[in-house]
C-alpha cells in the first residue's frame, strides 16, 4: 500500500476503448463539455457493447466454419442482437486498415488507424478493362489416403520429413483457446511456401543495365543514324559478353524489323538500308563466340530466308542483300550443322521449292541460286543440275538476256567448275565438241548451255562434275 | 446455505457514491495543495509532514471511503475470523457469524455498531475495501503453489472461481481500475485452462455489465462444484480457519497480519456463497487428472434438477434416468419377410449360394447388456412399408457384406514402419476420398454427400444451396408450365420434365447463410433421396424436393438463426438446432413443431439422431452434451467435460457411443448407456468440423479446421504419448515434448490436406470414407 499512486495512473490506461475517443465523439456532435466520469463509464460500456458483439460475431463465425470473422458475421451478430446492421459494408471487398505514421509534435496519442480509401483514376480504368467474371464454385475429388497410405499427388500435401512434423505438431494447439484459432502453425506455412517456391519456374528478371543497353544498341543500329555509331554497336554485339540474357530479344527484335521492312513491298532505300543493317545485326551475333544460339535458330532462320528469297528487294540492294543473306546462311550452316544435322537438308529443300515450283519471280530464283551457292557445291549440283533448276530458269530468260539472274546461275556454274583461264570455244563442227554440245543441252538447257560453248574446258569440268557425283 | 447476497440488490445505490468520489478527492487535494504551500512557507514542518501523511492514507483507499469505515472492517474483520469452533466455521453464514459475535456478549460499542449494520449487511461493509481482495487471493495462490503435489491438482481448481468472484465483485461495486488491475496480476496464471471463460469476464467493465450477463448472473446464483477429497478439504478448511499449512511459517507475513486476514475472510465469503465442495472418499491420488473437468464447475443448472438428487452431479443424475434401450431398431416382420424374399431371388439369378449367409445380417446378434427397443417404442410411422424400403434393407445385406473391414487394433501391436506394419495399415485404415470446392466466395459452411453418393450438396454463406451429380448425371426438375389434368401416372410426369438439365443445380431460397443440410435417408443406399432439408440463419429450416427441385415447405418456428438439422434415420421426422437455446423435432407433413428439447443454457449448436430414432444428442455452447428421448422430449443424460462449445456430434452406428468435438480442440468419447466419458482424445490443432463412425464402430475420423483428417481408434485405450512412434525408451525432455503435442496414443493417422479445412467426414456404409472441404486460396485474406 505503499505506491498506490503510480499503480493507478498505470492503470488508468488499461481500457482499450479509450474514454477520449468518447470525447472525441461528443465533440463532433457539439458537446464540449463532457465529464470524465460519463466519458470513462460511456466508454467502458462501448468497449463491453463491442465485446458482445464481436462474441456473437464469433458464433457465426465458427459455425460458418471459419477462422476469421467478416463482416458478414457481424452483420448476422448485429441482427440477432436487434441491432440495426451496418449499410455498405460487403464482404467481398473487406475494408483495408492502414497504420498512420506517427505525429511528431503529439508522441502521446498512440498508433492510428485508417481506412485506406484508394482513388480510382476513370481513364486508367476505362482504359485496362480488367473485368474479369469469377469463375463457379466447382469441385475435384482425389484420393486422400489409399488404405491408410497417402499418395504422392499433386492434390497432397508433400510429405513432411519427420522430423519437421515433429516440430509441427509441436507448435501451439493452444489448449482451450476460446476462438478457433488460424490452424496452420508458423512452421508448417514455411514448409508450404518453400515448397511452392521450388516448383515455381525461374523468372528472370532483364538487369536495368541491359535494358538500358537494348534500347540504346536498337536506337543506334537503325538507318537513320550515322555510320559510326552503327559500327561501334555491330562490334559491340560482335565481341561483347554477357549478352545471352538479351538474345531472346534481339531475336525477337531481328524477326519483327525484317517482317516490317519486307512487307512493305521493300521497295524503298531505307528498308534496303534497314534490312542490310539487320543481316549485319545476324552475322554479328553468329561471330559472337559468348552467345549460346542453337535455341535460337528457327526463330533466326525465316528473317534470313525471307530476305534471301523476297520477290521484290529495293533495285540498288537486292544482289548486295542476297549476297549477304546466302552468306549469312553459308555461316550459320558451317556452324551449326555439325549440332543441328537435320538442318542443311531443310533449307536445301526450302530453297529447291523456291527454285523450281512455277510461279516465282526471278528475285526468288536468284535468291535461291545464291542460296545455294552458299550452302556448297554439292547443293549446287542437287539444285541446279538434278533438280533442273538451271533448265527452269534458262526456259524463263529472253535471248542475250543479261541481269543478276543469269549472273547467279553463272556464279553457281563456276561454284561447279572453275572457267578455264584461256577459254577455247566449242567447234560445232567437231565430232566431240558437238557431244559436248548436247550434252551441255541436255544437261543445262539452251539458254546456259550457249553461254558455255565460248569455254572449251569449262563445260568439260561441269559435265565430268556432274558425272562424277552421278 | 442459499442465503442472496444482499450485494445485488443494493450494488446500484453504491456505485454512484463512488463515481463521484474522484470529484471530492480531486477538489479536496486542491484545497490540500493550497494549504501545503502555505504550511512550507511558514515554515511549519511538522504540520507539513503530518498532513501529507494523512494525505497519502486518504489516497491509499482508492473508493474514497472515510476512514471510518476502515477501521470499522478492521475491527469486525478481527472478530468474524476468530471461529467458535474451528473447522466449523467455513460453511456458515455471515449473518449466523454477526448472531454469535452478538452472542459471545463483545463490548457494548461493538455491539451498538452489528445493530447498526443490520439494514446494510456487515458482508458488503467487509467487502468494499478492493484491496482485501487482492491479498487474499495472492494468500490463497501461494497457499496452493505451496501445497503437497499430491493435493495441488486438487486445489488449483479452486482458484478459478473465487477470482471470477472477486473479479465480478470488484466491477459490481464499480472499482473498474481495481478490477482490470486484479484482472492483469492474476488471469494469466488461469488463462491456459480457462481463456474463454476469463476473456468474457474481462469485457465487463460495469456493474450493469454484470447485471445483464448471463455468464455473470451464473457465477453469481449458481453453486460452483469444486471436487475435493476429505484429506485435501479439511486441510482447506484449516488453511481457511487457522492460517496453517501451505506457506511456511514465517514467509511473509501470512495471516498475521491484518491484510491477511481481511483478505482470508474476503476468501471465506466466497467459499460460504458460492462454492459447493463435492467431498470424496477417494484419496487424493486416485482421482484422474481429467476428473475435474467433469465434476468442477456451475453445474447445478447444466444438470436438469430431479427431486431426488440434491446435489448436482451428473452422474447421479444419469444413474437416476434409468437404463436406455440403445439396440437397433425392429423391423417389421412383413418387411424382413419380404426382404428375405428379394435376397433369395437375387441368389438365385446371381448364382451366389453365399448370399443365403446374408440373411443373418438381417438379424444381428443382440449384443449383452443392451437393451432392444420393441415396435412399440418406436416413433409413429406408417403401417405398411414401400418398395423402397425393401430395396434399402437389401442394399443394406448387400453393404454388409461388401463392406471393407477395418481392423484399427492390428494397429496398435505392430511397428509401422515394417512390412507388417504396411499389411496392418492396409487393414486398419480407411481409403478416403477428398472433394474439395474451389473458388468458394464468402465460405461453404456445410458439404453433405447424399446417402447412395450420386448427390453431393453444398450450402453458402450467401444463402444458397448448389446440388452437384458426382455421377456426371443431368440434374432436372419439372417444368412449370403444365396442366394438372394431364398429369394421370409416371408417364405423363416424366414428360414435364425439364428437357435440358446441367450436372449442378443451384436451390435459392434461405435469405441467410446455410449453416446445415440433410438429405433423406428413406433410399438407403439403394436409391438416390427425394428430399433435402437446409437450415439457415434466416431462422427457417427448408424442405427441397430433388423431383422438382424446388423448395417445398419452409419450416418456421425457431426464432433465431437454426444451427444444424437432421433426419431421423428413418425419414419422415427431423430434428433442428438453433440459437434460441432449443433443439426442436418436427415432421414433414406438419409446418409447426412437434417437439421442444429445452435445457441448454447457451446455443444448441449440433444435433445427430440415436440410430434407433429413439434419442436425439445435442451439443451446445454450454460446454455439454445431452441425449433426449425423442417422444417424451425430456433429458435423459447429461455429458459434461468438454472445455468449450461443442461443435459437432456423432452416434456410433452401433448405437452404444457418442463422439463429441469441442472448441478445447478435444474429441471425447461418452459411453450412452452410463453417461460416462470413455476416453478425450487430442491432437486437432484447430476445431473440429466434422465426426464420422466407420461401420463397425471401431474407427472414428475427424476432420477440421487445421486442414486435416484424423483417425482414431476407438477401441484403443487412449492416454497421452506416442511411445509407439518413438520406440526408444523415454528421457524426461522426449516426455515434455510429447506433452505439449498432446497427441493421444488412439490416434492412428493424421492426413494433411493442401488448405482445405474439413467440413464433412462421410463413411459410406461399405466404409469407403468421403471428405469434403473447400479450398482457400493462399492470397485470400
Amino acid at each position: 500500500m505503499s505506491k498506490p499512486k503510480a499503480k493507478a495512473a498505470q492503470t488508468h490506461q488499461t481500457g482499450i476503448y479509450k474514454s477520449d475517443s468518447v470525447r472525441d465523439v461528443a465533440e463532433s456532435l457539439g458537446i464540449a463539455n463532457l465529464s470524465e466520469t460519463v466519458a470513462s463509464s460511456l466508454a467502458s460500456d462501448v468497449e463491453y457493447r463491442i465485446h458482445q458483439v464481436i462474441e456473437e460475431a464469433s458464433r457465426f463465425m465458427r459455425h460458418a466454419r471459419r477462422t476469421t470473422i467478416t463482416t458478414l458475421d457481424i452483420d448476422q451478430a448485429l441482427r440477432v442482437l436487434n441491432i440495426e446492421p451496418l449499410y455498405g459494408h460487403n464482404p467481398d471487398n473487406p475494408p483495408v486498415f492502414r497504420r498512420a505514421l506517427p505525429f511528431p509534435n503529439a508522441a502521446n496519442v498512440g498508433p492510428v488507424y485508417f481506412v485506406d480509401d484508394e482513388e480510382i483514376d476513370f481513364d486508367r480504368v476505362l482504359r485496362e478493362e480488367k473485368i474479369t467474371l469469377p469463375k463457379g464454385v466447382s469441385w475435384t475429388a482425389h484420393w486422400l489416403a489409399v488404405e491408410g497410405v497417402q499418395p504422392l499427388i499433386p492434390e497432397n500435401p508433400p510429405a513432411i520429413p519427420k522430423d519437421v512434423a515433429q516440430e509441427i505438431t509441436k507448435s501451439p494447439p493452444q489448449a482451450n483457446g476460446a476462438f478457433p484459432l488460424t490452424p496452420p502453425s508458423e512452421s508448417r506455412s514455411t514448409v508450404k511456401k518453400q515448397q511452392q517456391q521450388q516448383q515455381q519456374l525461374v523468372k528472370q528478371v532483364l538487369s536495368r543495365e541491359l535494358q538500358l543497353y537494348y534500347t540504346r544498341l536498337t536506337a543506334s543500329l537503325l538507318p537513320p543514324t550515322d555510320s559510326t555509331k552503327r559500327t561501334a554497336a555491330l562490334a559491340s554485339l560482335r565481341n561483347d559478353a554477357g549478352l545471352q540474357a538479351l538474345l531472346p530479344y534481339l531475336i525477337r527484335w531481328l524477326g519483327e524489323g525484317v517482317v516490317t521492312a519486307l512487307k512493305e513491298g521493300a521497295q524503298t532505300e531505307a528498308d534496303g538500308r534497314s534490312l542490310e543493317v539487320l543481316l549485319d545485326v545476324v552475322s554479328a551475333i553468329l561471330e559472337n563466340n559468348t552467345l549460346f544460339i542453337e535455341p535460337y535458330l528457327h526463330q533466326l532462320l525465316p528473317a534470313i530466308l525471307s530476305t534471301l528469297l523476297h520477290s521484290t528487294l529495293p533495285p540498288s540492294h537486292a544482289t548486295h542483300l542476297r549476297t549477304s543473306a546466302a552468306q549469312t546462311l553459308s555461316r550459320l550452316l558451317t556452324q551449326h550443322s555439325t549440332t543441328y544435322p537435320s538442318l542443311s537438308p531443310r533449307i536445301m529443300k526450302t530453297l529447291l521449292v523456291a527454285l523450281i515450283s512455277s510461279d516465282k519471280s526471278k528475285g526468288t530464283r536468284e535468291g535461291a541460286i545464291r542460296g545455294l551457292v552458299g550452302i556448297g557445291k554439292e547443293a549446287v549440283r542437287k539444285g541446279l543440275v538434278e533438280g533442273g533448276g538451271v533448265k527452269v530458269v534458262g526456259s524463263e530468260c529472253a535471248l542475250g538476256e543479261t541481269g543478276p539472274l543469269v549472273d547467279s546461275v553463272m556464279t553457281a556454274l563456276h561454284v561447279l567448275h572453275a572457267a578455264s583461264d584461256m577459254p577455247e570455244s566449242l567447234d560445232a563442227t567437231d565430232d566431240g565438241d558437238t557431244v559436248t554440245m548436247r550434252q551441255l543441252q541436255d544437261v543445262l538447257g539452251n539458254f546456259f548451255a550457249e553461254k558455255l560453248y565460248g569455254d572449251k574446258g569449262w563445260a568439260l569440268g561441269i559435265l565430268s562434275s556432274i558425272k562424277q557425283q552421278s | 446455505m442459499s442465503a442472496a447476497t444482499p450485494a445485488a440488490s443494493s450494488s446500484g445505490g453504491v456505485s454512484p457514491v463512488n463515481a463521484s468520489a474522484p470529484d471530492v478527492t480531486q477538489n479536496v487535494s486542491s484545497i490540500d495543495r493550497l494549504v501545503l504551500e502555505y504550511l512550507r512557507s511558514r515554515g511549519h514542518k511538522d504540520a507539513e509532514r503530518a498532513l501529507n501523511e494523512s494525505l497519502e492514507s486518504g489516497g491509499v483507499d482508492e473508493s474514497g471511503k472515510t476512514v471510518s469505515a476502515e477501521d470499522l472492517i478492521k475491527t469486525l474483520a478481527v472478530y468474524a475470523q476468530k471461529p467458535s469452533r474451528p473447522g466449523d466455521n467455513v460453511l456458515k453464514e455471515s449473518a449466523n457469524v454477526l448472531q454469535e459475535l452478538t452472542a459471545m456478549g463483545n463490548p457494548p460499542s461493538i455491539q451498538n455498531l452489528i445493530a447498526s449494520l443490520g439494514t446494510v449487511g456487515a458482508e458488503e461493509i467487509l467487502s468494499v475495501d478492493p484491496t482485501d481482495k487482492e491479498e487474499g487471493f495472492r494468500e490463497l495462490e501461494a497457499w496452493v503453489e505451496g501445497s503437497l503435489d499430491m493435493y495441488k491438482p486438487e486445489f488449483r481448481p479452486i482458484l478459478f472461481p473465487i477470482f471470477c468472484h472477486f473479479h465480478l465483485d470488484l466491477v459490481q461495486r464499480g472499482f473498474k481500475e481495481a478490477a482490470l488491475r486484479f484482472y492483469g496480476t492474476y488471469s494469466p496464471s488461469l488463462a491456459p485452462m480457462h481463456h474463454a471463460t476469463l476473456h468474457h469476464l474481462s469485457t465487463l467493465l460495469l456493474p450493469s455489465h454484470v447485471q445483464n450477463d448471463d455468464d455473470a448472473q451464473r457465477f453469481k446464483n449458481e453453486k460452483y462444484v469444486i471436487r475435493m477429497s476429505r484429506s485435501g478439504f479439511s486441510l482447506l478448511v484449516g488453511w481457511l480457519t487457522e492460517g496453517v499449512g501451505g506457506e511456511a511459517s514465517g514467509a511473509g507475513d501470512g495471516f498475521s497480519g491484518e491484510k491477511g486476514k481481511r483478505g482470508r475472510a474476503a476468501i471465506m465469503r466466497v467459499v460460504n456463497n458460492h462454492l459447493r465442495f463435492d467431498v470424496t472418499s477417494a484419496s487424493a491420488t486416485a482421482v484422474s487428472p481429467n476428473a475435474w473437468e467433469e465434476s468442477t464447475g456451475l453445474l447445478s443448472q447444466l444438470i436438469p434438477q430431479t427431486s431426488a438428487s440434491a446435489t448436482p452431479n451428473p452422474h447421479a443424475f444419469n444413474a437416476s434416468k434409468g437404463e436406455l434401450k440403445l439396440g437397433p431398431a425392429p423391423i417389421s416382420e412383413e418387411l424382413r419377410a419380404e426382404t428375405e424374399r428379394v435376397i433369395r431371388e437375387q441368389s438365385v439369378l446371381d448364382r451366389d449360394p453365399n448370399a443365403q449367409y446374408d440373411l443373418q445380417f438381417l438379424r444381428p446378434p443382440a449384443i449383452p447388456g443392451v437393451i432392444s427397443p420393441t415396435e412399440s417404442d418406436m416413433l409413429p410411422y406408417p403401417q405398411s412399408f414401400k418398395t423402397v424400403d425393401v430395396q434399402r434393407e437389401v442394399e443394406k445385406v448387400r453393404d454388409a457384406r461388401k463392406r471393407i473391414r477395418l481392423e484399427p487394433s492390428a494397429l496398435s501391436s505392430v511397428d509401422m514402419n515394417s512390412v507388417q506394419g504396411g499389411a496392418a495399415r492396409a487393414r486398419g485404415l480407411p481409403s478416403i476420398c477428398a472433394y474439395t470446392l474451389h473458388d468458394v466466395g464468402e465460405g461453404a459452411p456445410c458439404c453433405t454427400f447424399s446417402p447412395d453418393l450420386t448427390l453431393m450438396a453444398a450450402g453458402f454463406s450467401e444463402s444458397y444451396i448448389r446440388l452437384w451429380s458426382l455421377k456426371n448425371e443431368k440434374l432436372k426438375g419439372l417444368r412449370n408450365d403444365f396442366s394438372l389434368s394431364s398429369v394421370k401416372d409416371s408417364g405423363s410426369l416424366s414428360k414435364i420434365q425439364q428437357k435440358e438439365g446441367n450436372t449442378t443445380r443451384k436451390l435459392v431460397g434461405h435469405s441467410g447463410p446455410v449453416y446445415s443440410l440433410s438429405f433423406d435417408p428413406l433410399g438407403g443406399s439403394a436409391a438416390p433421396p427425394r428430399y433435402l432439408l437446409s437450415a439457415s440463419a434466416d431462422a427457417t429450416t427448408r424442405l427441397w424436393s430433388l423431383d422438382t427441385m424446388t423448395n417445398v415447405v419452409a419450416f418456421r418456428g425457431h426464432q433465431n438463426p437454426v444451427w444444424d438439422v437432421q433426419w431421423s434415420p428413418m425419414g419422415i421426422y427431423f430434428a433442428t438446432a438453433s440459437r434460441d437455446r432449443t433443439a426442436r423435432l418436427w415432421s414433414t407433413d406438419r409446418t409447426s413443431c412437434l417437439r421442444i428439447y429445452a435445457g441448454h443454457l447457451n446455443d444448441v449448436d449440433c444435433v445427430r439422431f440415436h440410430p434407433n430414432s429413439l434419442y436425439l444428442a445435442t451439443g451446445s455452447s454450454d460446454w455439454t452434451a445431452r441425449l433426449w428421448d425423442v417422444q417424451r422430449g425430456a433429458c435423459v443424460r447429461v455429458f459434461i467435460g468438454h472445455q468449450g462449445s461443442l461443435s459437432t456430434l456423432a452416434i456410433s452406428p452401433d448405437g452404444r457411443y457418442l463422439a463429441s468435438a469441442g472448441e478445447d480442440l478435444a474429441i471425447n468419447l461418452w459411453d450412452l448407456g452410463s453417461g460416462r466419458r470413455i476416453k478425450k482424445m487430442t491432437g486437432h490443432t484447430a476445431s473440429v468440423y466434422s465426426l464420422s463412425f466407420s461401420a463397425e464402430s471401431s474407427m472414428l475420423v475427424s476432420g477440421g479446421a487445421d486442414w486435416t483428417v484424423r483417425c482414431w481408434d476407438v477401441r484403443g485405450a487412449g492416454g497421452p504419448g506416442k511411445s509407439r512412434e518413438s520406440g526408444v525408451t523415454e528421457s524426461p525432455i522426449t516426455r515434455t515434448i510429447d506433452d505439449e503435442n498432446n497427441e493421444t496414443s488412439d490416434l492412428l493417422a493424421t492426413f494433411p490436406t493442401k488448405r482445405t479445412p474439413i467440413t464433412n467426414v462421410h463413411f459410406t456404409p461399405r466404409n469407403l470414407c468421403l471428405v469434403a472441404g473447400n479450398f482457400l486460396a493462399p492470397d485470400s485474406r
